[in-house]
């Protein structure tokens, strides 16, 4: 019984902040605000980490690409039968690629050929269409458009079917035969999939070259191995492996983080003077209650529990609202303002939902970066005050 | 029993600023007895109210009370020791002026955590001994000088204390408020309880109630 919570000891806290309320209610506010900040920036990095994790594992393990003259040019498809005799190589597929400008609009559309035959890609498919029947996709000539091609198109009065110039001027019309999921919008917002002789007419492409050609590994940790024997068999490609791509998007990852981290500097900083002007000192009037509460018998210890409960109140209410208001913010207003850092500039801009990511890790790191600091920053002037004698307190 | 054994206390205002408040002063007051410490502003009288109640240690010499040596209790025994028989008045009352008379009577109790039966027997009795009962909502600062000062003394008296300490209880009084704290005086007095008060209003001097004066001046005692 007598290690009970001292409930009068709580509703005195709680009445200790009522008695504060407008200046309780404005640390709240700002605390919340702070915290709502720092959370949003953890949560927006999560989530785009993740959407990048996601793009890198699906990324190809090696891209060969033709080089003259400093720019990339189409691939011989023919290198594909030297390539694939390379010891350790599983498979070697050309790909048909590219951007088409729909002038009308001012939009870049993503271009992917396709073949059936291309098992890669079917799999990647089958995840960012639901109904995927490639064989209803050639005999048709149709396509599957993203989310944004979609809109686009059908505010240009093409809702079935889009007429692609050549580049002979003549005009190539493909079906819209599906859209891809809406969840996967960062990725196919603005792409087109269709079959590979579709593409290579739009682009005016012959059958013997491709835009690229990717090479399959059977041993991941040979793909360093096999990349420099591609470079050593064709001294004129360029030779891209999962990991310069990694490296290429981690850059791009790291910049945009570079001022998320500047932002999270700042409210840090912000938290931390908070908490700097609060431990600096008490007011008089809150060293007197103190030397009153102890006058009439509070021991050292039952202050600091009370002013443990009201820093606990205070930090606690403040970490779940911040939290809260920042799970709104990013997931389900989308991180309006915030996410446009991360957004690259395009014409036909992405507008891609950030994944829900629960990482118990981040509310973990937030609530040690707040809720403890605030309630040290509390108790230690209010520990520092009642260890004075209570006269010299009161005086 | 209170005794004070060549107790000095000086104040350290600051490297170059110190105040002997009391120098070596030494005196008894017996259990039961009422007590009258008298003298001018700064005279100490504060001081050794302060250091009866052990909310100020001595910078010299001892406060021995009921066997116990006040001056020398860790923090937590001396809560304790404040808690359990000390009730102390203060010259400005020192009530939280935000919170209603119920709340800061309760303040004393608090610590000890006690049962909802024990809180509403010790409340109503010192809500109605000092009339405050129909008050006891009100918040303290919207009550009068006198109120107050019945909210600062049934606050003192709730944990139901031995030792009564009061620091110029009268000095914000008018004159019939100062009579009937007096009046409360003299029936703490015949509970028994030993009281101690620090004062220069002369309206304490020849009371019945009153046991002894002790006049202090610039710190010591004067016979």
């Amino acid at each position: 019984m007598k290690n009970r919570i001292n409930l009068y000891l709580v509703e005195f806290a709680i009445n200790a902040l009522l008695r504060a309320k407008s200046k309780n209610i404005f640390i709240i506010v700002v605390f919340t605000l702070l915290i709502a900040l720092l959370a949003s920036i953890f949560f927006i990095t999560n989530s785009i980490k993740y959407e990048l994790d996601q793009t890198i594992e699906s990324l190809p393990q090696i891209i060969v690409q033709k080089i003259k003259a400093g720019r990339e040019y189409d691939i011989e498809i023919d290198r594909v039968e030297n390539i694939v005799t390379i010891a350790g190589v599983e498979s070697v597929t050309p790909r048909v690629w590219g951007y088409y400008y729909f002038a009308n609009a001012g939009v870049n559309f993503s271009i992917v050929g396709i073949n059936q035959y291309e098992e890669q890609y079917k799999k990647s498919l089958e995840n960012l269409v639901d109904r995927f029947d490639f064989d209803k996709l050639e005999s048709n000539s149709s396509m599957i458009v993203g989310v944004g091609v979609k809109r686009v198109m059908s505010s240009s009065y093409y809702s079935d079917y889009f007429n692609f110039i050549k580049p002979d001027g003549t005009l190539k019309k493909v079906m819209i035969g599906g859209v891809f999921r809406g969840d996967t919008e960062l990725e196919s917002n603005d792409m087109i999939i269709l079959p590979q002789k579709d593409a290579r007419e739009i682009f005016g492409m012959s059958e013997d070259l491709a835009t690229d050609i990717v090479v399959k590994v059977a041993n991941p940790k040979e793909i360093p191995t096999i990349a420099g024997k591609i470079r050593l068999l064709y001294p004129d490609s360029r030779v891209l492996t999962k990991n310069d791509l990694k490296v290429s998007y981690q850059n791009i990852f790291d910049y945009k983080s570079g001022l998320f981290l500047a932002l999270f500097t700042i409210s840090l900083f912000t938290f931390f003077m908070i908490i700097y002007d609060k431990s600096s000192g008490l007011s008089s009037e809150e060293k007197r209650e103190i030397g009153i509460l102890k006058a009439v018998g509070w021991s050292i210890d039952d202050i600091l529990k009370e002013k443990f409960y009201e820093a606990s109140i205070i930090s606690t209410v403040s970490y779940l609202l911040g939290v809260l208001i920042a799970f709104a913010f990013v997931y389900i207003f989308q991180a309006p303002l915030l996410r446009g850092i991360f957004e690259g500039y395009s014409e036909l801009k992405t507008s891609f939902n950030l994944p829900f990511v629960f990482d118990m890790q981040t509310l973990f790191l937030l609530f040690f970066l707040s809720v403890p600091i605030y309630i040290g920053a509390t108790i230690i002037p209010a520990w520092r005050a009642s260890s004075l004698d209570v006269d010299e307190v009161i005086r | 029993m209170i005794e004070l054994k060549n107790t000095t206390k000086i104040y350290e205002i600051n490297k170059n600023n110190k105040v002997t408040a009391i120098k070596d002063i030494s005196f008894k007051i017996k259990k039961g007895e009422l007590v009258v410490l008298k003298g001018v502003s700064g005279s100490g009288k504060s001081t050794i109210l302060s250091l009866i109640a052990g909310v100020s240690r001595p910078t010299e010499g001892d406060v021995i009370v009921d066997s116990k040596r006040v001056s020398k209790l860790p923090d937590s025994f001396a809560s304790k020791y404040r808690q359990e028989s000390i009730g102390f008045i203060f010259q400005k009352y020192n009530l939280i002026p935000n919170l209603s008379v119920i709340d800061n009577v309760l303040i004393p109790l608090i610590p000890t955590n006690p049962n909802g039966e024990e809180i509403t027997i010790k409340l109503d009795k010192v809500l109605n001994h000092f009339n405050l009962l129909d008050k006891r909502e009100t918040i303290v600062k919207n009550l009068s000088g006198g109120e107050q000062q019945r909210v600062a003394i049934a606050r003192a008296l709730i944990n139901e204390p031995n030792i009564i300490i009061a620091d110029e209880p009268t000095a914000n009084l008018d004159e019939a408020l100062s009579l009937n704290f007096i009046d409360i005086l003299g029936e703490l007095k015949k509970e028994g309880k030993t009281i101690v008060i620090a004062t220069h209003d002369p309206l304490f001097f020849n009371l019945d109630i009153v046991d002894r004066v002790l006049e202090i001046q610039g710190g010591v005692l004067s016979f």
